[in-house]
Formats: C-alpha cells, structure tokens, sequence
C-alpha cells in the first residue's frame, strides 16, 4: 500500500519533470501558446461562417416573412417551416442550403415572370467564373512568367537588370490598377457605357465588349498581377540548377529541345507546383479585379448577395474555403514527394547562356515594351487622370492644354459645383490623408504582429523539425494564406457581427490582418532559419546564454535580412489590401475602402490620385528597405513556398 | 575534473534505434575518443552526453550529479551541466568578432565562487561561497588573452569569423570553448573539415591541450586514425551497439569480433576463410586458401567448447533483451570482406569448424622462404613503406613492406606470416577467439 502509494507519487513527480523539462524549453513553450492561439484565430473565424449558413438572418430570405400572401409565397414559407431546426436552444435552419441547391425563384427576364433555379441565378456561373479565372491565371502567369524567367536566367536576353526589376511591379502594386489601366484604355460610351477610355477618345476605336469586361480581361489581369510569383519561383530554381545536370545531357548529344523537355522542365516542375498553389486561391479570392471588370465571380456574388441573402452568401464563402482547403491537401501531397529534387540547387558552375542570335534585340525590346505597359505606364496614367477636369476627357493630348487642372489636388474650398461633390483636393483633404493614417495603422500593427509571430513560428518550427505539433502550428499559421482573402474576410465580419463594438474598429482590421499575413512572414523566417545550422544557437546555449540574448544577440542579428522580409511583405501587402477589409469596416477608415468609395461616386480622379500616391509610396518602401538592408519583397514571396 | 558514467542509455525515433542500451564509464582526465562509421549513433552519445539531445531511456551522470535520468524525469539541461562543445562546423557567431565570439560566454557568467589567477585563468568553485557576481572587464580580457594565447589567435581578434581560415576558425572556435573553464571538453568531428596537413598538426596540438587543461575530453570521430591516435580509450560503436571499449593497441591488436578488426587499421586486416579444428594440445589446424594447411597457436589456452558456451549465452542475453518497439534497425552479422581477383559465391550455414582468420597486413612477410606462393597483383609505394596486394590462387592479400622497396605487376613472390598477433574469430557469431601464431606448413 505505502509503497505503491510513493510509486505513485514519484510517477506523477516523474511526468512533472517531463512537463517541466519540456516547457522550460523556450521553442516548446512559445509553440504550445502560439499553437492555441493559431487554431483559435484560424479555425474559430472559418467554424463561424460554416455556422452563419444555418442562422435565421432577420430581414434576409430565410427569416420567416409573416406578410406572406399567395400560393407561392406561402408554399415557401412552409419550406422555410420544415427547414428549421433547434440545436443547444438555438434556432437554426438548414433553408439557406437546400433553397441555394435545390430551389427556384420568380424571376423577370425581358418583362416575362420565368422560374429559375437559385443555384442557377446565384451560384452556378458564379462558381464556374471563379474556377476559370482560377485556372487561367495559374496557366497564364506561368506561362509568362516561366518563359521570361528562362529568358532572364539562361539567355543572353538584354537589359536584364532593368526587367527583372520592373517585371515585379504589378504584383507590387494594387490589385486593381491594371483593372482600372484597362478599363481607362480600353471602355467606351458605346460599348460600355460610362466615359470614354483613352482608345475611344484618341483613336475612335471601341474595343469589343468581350476585350473590355469578362472573362477574358480578368484572366489576363490576374495572370499579369500573379506571373511576377511564377517568375520567381521558376527563376529560382533556374538559377540555382546545376548547369552540370543540363551539359552531362548535352555531352550525351541529346537535342536542346529534348533535354529541356526531359531534363529542364521536370526540375522546374515542383516551382510550378508551388505556382499553382499560390495563384489558385489568391485568384479566386480577388475582389477587386472581376468587381472592375465587371465578372460574377463567387467574392462578387458574395458582396451582391450579403444583404437579402446573408445565409446563402456565407455558403459561397464556405466553397471558397473548402477551395483552399484542397489547395492545402495538395501542398502536403507535393512538398512531400518534393524533397527528391531538393539536391537540383548544388553549386552550380556556370551555365553557358543560350545565344538568342537575332531574335535577342526584338524580344528584348518586346518585354521592354510589355513591362513598360505593365509596370510604368499604369502610374503615368493615374498621373495623367488626376489632372482631367472629366474623366475621359484626353482633349489634352490633342493639343488643348486648357482642358488640364489641377482642383483634385489643390482646391482648398468647400465646392459643390465642377463635380467636386464639396471634396477638397487630395492635399487638403482630411478625409483622405485620415484614411491614409488608418491604412498606416493597420499596415504597422500587422506588420508588427505578423512579422514577430511569423519569425517564433519560424524560429520553433526549425528547431522542432520532427515534432507533429511544430508541424501543425507550421500549417495551422499558413492555412490563411491559402483561404481566398474574401474568404478569411468572411469569416472575421461575421465574427464582428457576433461581438459589440468590433465591427469598424482597428483591432478587427489588424487581427485579420496578421492572421492573413502570419504566413508571409513565417515562410521566409523558417526558409531561413532552416538553413542555420542547430550548432550556432547550442554553441550558444552551452555557455549558458540566456534564450533572449541568443536571440537578441546571435539568430537575429544574422537573419536580419530575411526577418525585415518578413515585416516587410505584411506591411507592403496590407497598404494595398482591399478585398480582406472591405467587408470589415466603413468607406473611410482606410485608403482602399476610400478609394474604392470615389470610384463609386465617380470621383476617378480621388481615386487615381490616391491609386498613384499609394503605388509610389510602396515602390519607394521597397527600394528604401531594399536599399538600408538588403531585403525585398521580392525575395519574400520567392522562399520555397 | 570530471567523470562521465552512461548507463542503459537509449535513444530511439520510434523503431530506430540511434543507441542501444549503452553503458559507459568515462575517467577522470581521460581522452575518450567516440569511433564507428557514419550514422552508427557516436554523434548522439556526444549530444546526449552534453544535453544536447535528449535519451528515450538510462542514466547520465557527471562527477556526482545526475544530468539525466528517465526513471526519476530528471534532465538537466545542458547550460547547466558546464560543459563545452567544439563542433564539426566550427558554429562561430558569424556576426561577432573573434573577441567578442570568445568573451560573449564569459560576460554571461554570473556565479558564486568566481576568481581569475594573474595569468588568465579562470577558476570557478562555487563551494567557496560568497555572492553572485559577474566577471569584470578586465578580467574579461586576461581570460580571452590567455585562451587565445593557447591556440596562437592573438592577431585576428578584431576580425570576423568569415576573415578567417578554416584553421583560424577552428582555433577560435577551441579558445571560445576554453574560455569558460569547462569540466569536460567535448568535441563533434573537430578536424573533419580541414585540409590532411592542418589536420595533423592540429591532432598534436589537441594532445597537448589535454595535457595542460587537465580536462576529461570526449572525441567523436569516424576517422579510425585519429582515434588511435589521440585517444587514451576507444569506444567502438556499430548500429547504436557498443562493440569495444579499451585502450588503442588493444583495440588493435585484439579487436572483439571481425567489425572492430575490420574497422581498426589501415590498410584493413586480411580476412580468410578457413575450415579446420580445434586438437588435444589447444592448437588448431585449419585448411585456408583453399589448398594450404595451417596450425595456430593461442597466445592462451582455451578451449573451444567452453568459449560457444559462453558466447551463445552472451548473444542470448542481448537477444532477450526487451524492447518497447522492435529495432527496425535490426543487428546483422558484420559482412567481413574477403578479397578476391573474382568473386566466388560463399557458403551460408556454418557449423563450429568454420572460423576466419585475421592478419594484420604488418604480420605477411615476403620472403623466398616463405610456405605460399603468390605474384605481385598491385604495389603502392610511398617511400616510406610499399603496400603490396598480393594473388594468392583466386586470393587477394595485403601486406606492408617498409623501406622503398619496388615491386614489378606479376613478379612471383613468396609469403609467410610472422608475429603472433593473428586473431581467429567464429563464423557462426563473428567473435574474437583468440589471437596467437599462424603457421602455414
């Protein structure tokens, strides 16, 4: 009895050491909290959307509606009826998904009262849109992004510097500006209504509704924002590649276009991969592209169906999760089968640069000419719009340099007239440079948030690379990245809807923020911190260093570059972020849901000028940091992901 | 200064057993050098040691204090043990100067007991009482002064790691360990990474570090030359099982089964297939090389019988072992290689008249009276001694004659083995069963 009392005792004695020992180690003890954490701020937002679709939304179709009058309408709500359901004391209905599935609306098309299926109307070609937009960006940004990688690392293309560097821009900036260039150049009066754009009022061409709004200039905006990612990912591993691999081909007398097919292509097949992983959701959560260029796709139908048909919407939120969620299923799958191509980057010797001969002048002036398109001439535009007294109106450009002005920026008086709608100019106006100290905010404390949670994620993962838990935090903290932005926007509004006082605060913003931004920051903290050897920090830890100065003192001072990387991409991509936010605060609390404000007003030149001062100001962030440390974005998103 | 005592300790990733039930005592003052080919577990052992790594199960004690202990949940970690460790890749804080990466240690000590003699030496005796405190500027520097003295690094203080050679960086990184006057040294492949030459020098120069810190040094290496070498003890290890744990000549010149013989010396031992018996007078006679008749003399008297009776038990008792997961890992009969000019398919079911017989390449002489005839297959001179091969039948031996002697490809020579350093082992189990004397008739 004593004895297997004191057994007892030194058992539990036993497992409180083992406890102990555990926790006092610092990588353990900041996973373990930072893992609770995760999964509250992660999977908490995406279980209450999946818990909207089933809540009675007061006011929106699947409420009951006691003024139902006629055969149709009571027949619903006898539908509505069977669909409800109690749970825990809570009233809850399943209408919302079997009327999206399964059931009809009276809908008028050309005057005449026709039946049409809801899924019909509000889903199908929803889904459909958003799986080709999907599909076509991941084609097209590898395509172009792949081809002028390998032209930049292994031709003898010219200007390399120069392309490389500009190639970049349009993933840096907003994701909108090539929405707007191309609805500024390319939208007419008679084709689509509104003012006309540059072609129309110069040249009197009206490009084709298929070329100006749809499927096909959405697929090629989203291809061109996102090839800077494949450009990266491929040229990468382009360069690290051991030139060897490719001559051992060619000394066997193989043809150029066979080893590139047998050899080149396969060893670029897991940057591909990663490609494809990115772009997939990133594309089918954008909201501002296909909300510019005028596609139904699921964050469009989202934000059209969020007010009558709140439930229904949180179900397309839902698809859009489950999306991502697939997209994180595969990852696993490839990153595990990848590990085969991880001796590809040896030390390379260096590789001889295929000889373009006369095809080099042409399409070295050919990407000139498409990154010039693509990159600067966006901001000379929005530099142009701001100074139009109407939008369209280019009379200047023909020789009327009277029809230019400078009111967007420089009235200082409360006009209503000239279209000012009692706005200041840009410089004067408060609630401009508010919105802008709003978005700094934001962009600081998420960055701030994300960037120091991403580096510990980082940080304990390396140093736990067996553990599950290491593991699970790993891909509990990148989920968000892959979720659609609009998903995970989502999911903390209808969290704001639940608590008082959240809705439009900074916290709401900042929280979201840094849960979709940990990812950026704790892919480049671990990519590097991989790469430290262990024996750095346990030279340390011998010697008795306290955790916080091996910290301070040795791991941060040498990953400084890829750390600032990894407060810089938060930072960087919340000044620009709108789809994440939108749904999360009012018109004025940041620039983009201002921006996005003026459009809708039809101030475009508000919205030019604050498109064109937030593109220079994070093109000159990112030469300012790249130039002070040596980090850039670009070498951010370029991590193995 | 200290005294380093593993006992049963274990350490396995699910069924990989990286240690196997490993007990070991470390002396006082001892050079114990960690020896065994690549991911055979020496490199864990260290790690354990140090605290580094953490065992599945056993007993770790330094001098009197129990640094681990999985039955009582007791695990010091290892800034707590006073220890220091000199890594394979040197691991210098690449974003400190030389000075700083060796004082960055010493201005964290903050202890009872601390004082610095005149010339640098720092004595830490927590037993003499007095409050914490931490170490001065001043005496800082006569530390790092002296350390730095003992590896000749004086003039590279201010430079950064990556200003350094690899040699430079080697010596740094010993000073930084010096520096904090740890009670055991331990070392993880410390010259792997340096050029043959440096190598060398830098073995002498370890040697005599021991000699003048007085310090128990723990050596890992795969390099069988250096651990002869430097070492006053070798601890064999093969799949995480210990195979020999005595002094360097012994190790040699008596290895416990055919790994260790095999592992130890350069050029490898010859091994032979023989078949043969045990007579009335203690000797064996053996049929080897397919024609030639051998006796061996035991250096002492065994007897054979008695010998399988205990080794069956012994191999017995390893196999009783219980095991919370089955070694995936598993222990198989050591593969001794036995060189021939085409490979013949060998036997597999052994009875106790199978035996191979080791001879060290020292132990063939080519003599005109020698009982075997052979020609030359390969002769490697490097003036100071000719590593010979020689073809015996379809047999292939190696042997080493010293002074510069050349020999033509497929000259006839004649062989004989001399000394009576030949170890015969068992086929059936691989062990040791005696050494003694040779002699082809």
């Amino acid at each position: 009895m004593e004895a297997a009392k004191k057994q007892n005792v030194s058992n539990l004695r036993r497992k409180w050491n083992k406890f102990w020992t555990y926790i006092s180690k610092p990588q353990n003890a900041i996973l373990l909290v930072l893992g609770i954490i995760l999964t509250v701020t992660t999977i908490y937002p995406m279980v209450t959307i999946l818990n909207d679709t089933v809540q009675i939304h007061p006011g929106s179709i699947d409420a009951p509606d006691p003024n139902a009058s006629g055969a149709k309408a009571l027949e619903k709500e006898a539908e509505k009826e069977a669909a409800h359901f109690t749970l825990l004391g809570n009233e809850m209905t399943t209408y919302n998904w079997v009327n999206l599935f399964t059931g009809t609306e009276i809908t008028r098309i050309n005057r005449k009262r026709v039946e049409m299926a809801v899924a019909a109307t509000y889903l199908i070609p929803a889904l459909k849109n958003s799986v080709l937009i999907s599909i076509f960006a991941c084609f097209g940004a590898i395509l172009y992004g792949g081809i002028f990688a390998y032209l930049v690392t292994r031709t003898n293309l010219r200007f390399k510097k120069y392309l490389s560097a500009i190639f970049i821009f349009p993933y840096i900036m907003p994701q909108w500006t090539l929405a707007v260039m191309w609805e500024n150049l390319f939208d007419s009066a008679a084709i689509t209504g509104g003012s006309d754009g540059l072609f129309a009022s110069l040249f009197g061409i009206n490009m084709p509704q298929w070329w100006c709004e749809g499927l096909f200039p959405v697929s090629l905006v989203l291809s061109i924002h996102y090839a800077p990612f494949a450009y990266i990912l491929i040229g990468g591993i382009f360069r690290n590649m051991d030139a060897n691999l490719e001559e051992a081909a060619t000394i066997l007398n193989t043809p150029r276009y066979k080893t590139f097919a047998r050899v080149t292509l396969p060893l670029v097949k897991p940057a591909i991969l990663s490609t494809i992983l990115l772009v997939f959701s990133s594309a089918m959560g954008s909201y501002p592209i296909p909300h510019y260029l005028g596609l139904d796709t699921l964050s469009t139908r989202y934000v059209q169906m969020n007010a009558d048909r709140a439930g229904q919407a949180s179900i397309l939120a839902v698809i859009m999760m489950l999306f991502g969620i697939l997209i994180m299923i595969v990852n696993q799958k490839t990153t595990s089968g990848r590990k085969n191509y991880t001796t590809v980057t040896g030390k390379s010797g260096q590789s001889s640069l295929v000889n373009l001969r006369l095809a080099r002048t042409p399409i070295s002036i050919l990407f000139i000419l498409l990154t010039l398109f693509m990159g600067i001439f966006p901001i000379i535009l929005f530099a142009v719009e701001t100074f139009l007294p109407n939008p369209g109106d280019y009379s200047f450009l023909k020789g009327n340099t009277s029809a230019l002005t400078t009111k967007w920026w420089l009235n200082n008086e409360n006009v209503t007239e000239q279209g000012m709608y009692g706005q200041k100019g840009i410089l004067y106006n408060a609630e401009i440079w508010n919105a802008f100290k709003g978005t700094f905010i934001v962009a600081i404390c998420c960055a701030l948030a994300a960037g120091i949670i991403g580096t510990l994620i980082g940080y304990c993962v390396s140093k736990n690379r067996r553990s599950k838990w290491a593991a699970y935090v790993n891909n509990i903290a990148f989920l968000p990245y892959l979720m659609p932005s609009l998903a995970v926007g989502v999911a903390f509004f209808i969290l704001s809807a639940n608590i008082p006082n959240l809705y439009n605060s900074f916290l709401l913003l900042i929280l979201a923020g840094t849960v979709k931004y940990i990812p950026f920051a704790s892919r480049s903290s671990l990519n590097s911190m991989m790469q430290l050897s262990g024996e750095i920090e346990e030279a340390a830890i011998i010697q008795d260093i306290p955790w916080w100065k091996r910290m301070g003192r040795i791991i941060i001072p040498i990953q400084k570059t890829s750390i600032i990387s990894g407060f810089l991409l938060p930072f960087m991509t919340c000044l620009r972020e709108l789809t994440l936010f939108m749904l999360l605060c009012g018109q004025g609390k940041i620039i983009t849901t201002m921006l996005g404000y003026f459009d809708e007003m039809g101030l475009y030149a508000f919205s030019s000028g604050i498109n064109l001062i937030l593109i220079i100001m994070i093109l000159a962030f990112n030469a300012l940091i790249n130039k002070l440390t040596g980090a850039s974005i670009d070498s951010g998103i370029g991590g193995d992901s | 200064m200290a005294r380093i005592e593993l006992s049963h300790v274990t350490k396995r990733w699910g069924g990989f057993y990286a240690v196997d039930d490993l007990d070991l005592l470390i002396d006082d003052n001892a050079f114990v050098t960690l020896l065994g080919p690549s991911g055979c577990g020496k490199t864990t052992t260290l790690r354990m040691i140090a605290g580094l790594e953490t065992p599945t199960t056993g007993r770790i004690t330094i001098d009197d204090m129990v640094v681990f202990d999985s039955d009582a949940g007791i695990n010091i970690p290892p800034n707590k043990r006073r220890v220091g460790f000199l890594f394979q890749n040197y691991a210098l804080w690449p974003n400190m100067t030389v000075f700083k990466n060796i004082a960055f240690g010493l201005s964290n000590i903050k202890e009872a007991g601390l004082s610095v003699t005149a010339d640098g030496e720092l004595i830490r005796d927590p037993k003499a009482g007095g409050t914490p405190r931490k170490l001065t500027k001043d005496e800082i520097k006569r530390i790092v002064d002296r350390v730095s003295a003992i590896v000749k690094i004086q003039p590279f203080m201010d430079r950064y790691p990556g200003e350094l050679s690899g040699g430079q960086q080697q010596r740094v990184a010993i000073a930084r360990t010096l520096a904090p006057s740890p009670r055991v040294l331990f070392m993880d492949e410390p010259l792997s990474n340096l050029d043959a030459k440096l190598r060398l020098e830098m073995r002498s120069e370890l040697q005599r570090l021991h000699l003048s810190t007085g310090s128990t040094f723990v050596y890992v290496t795969h390099d069988q030359m250096e651990a002869m070498t430097l070492a006053t003890k070798i601890c064999l290890i093969s799949n995480g099982v210990l195979q020999q744990y005595d002094e360097p000549l012994t190790v040699y010149n008596k290895p416990n089964n055919t790994f260790v013989a095999d592992f130890v010396g350069n050029p490898a031992i010859n091994f032979m297939n023989a078949t043969g018996r045990q007579e009335s007078d203690g000797s064996f006679s053996f049929k080897l090389l397919d024609k030639y008749e051998a006796s061996f003399k035991p250096s002492e008297k065994i007897d054979l019988n008695d010998w399988y009776g205990v080794a069956e038990k012994e191999i017995a008792a390893f196999e009783a072992k219980v095991r919370p997961e089955e070694k995936t890992n598993k222990d198989v009969p050591f593969k001794y290689p036995v060189h021939m000019v085409n490979d013949e398919p060998d036997k597999e079911d052994f009875t106790r008249e199978d035996f191979v017989i080791g001879v060290r390449p020292e132990f063939i002489s080519i003599t005109d009276d020698g009982p075997i005839e052979g020609e030359i297959f390969s002769a490697m001179p490097t003036g100071m001694e000719t590593t010979v091969r020689v073809k015996v039948g379809n047999f292939l031996l190696t042997g080493v004659v010293f002074g510069g002697v050349t020999y033509k490809l497929g000259e006839k020579v004649r062989l004989k083995f001399t000394g009576d350093g030949t170890s015969i082992y068992s086929r059936i189990n691989g062990r040791l069963i005696a050494t003694g004397k040779l002699k082809v008739k």
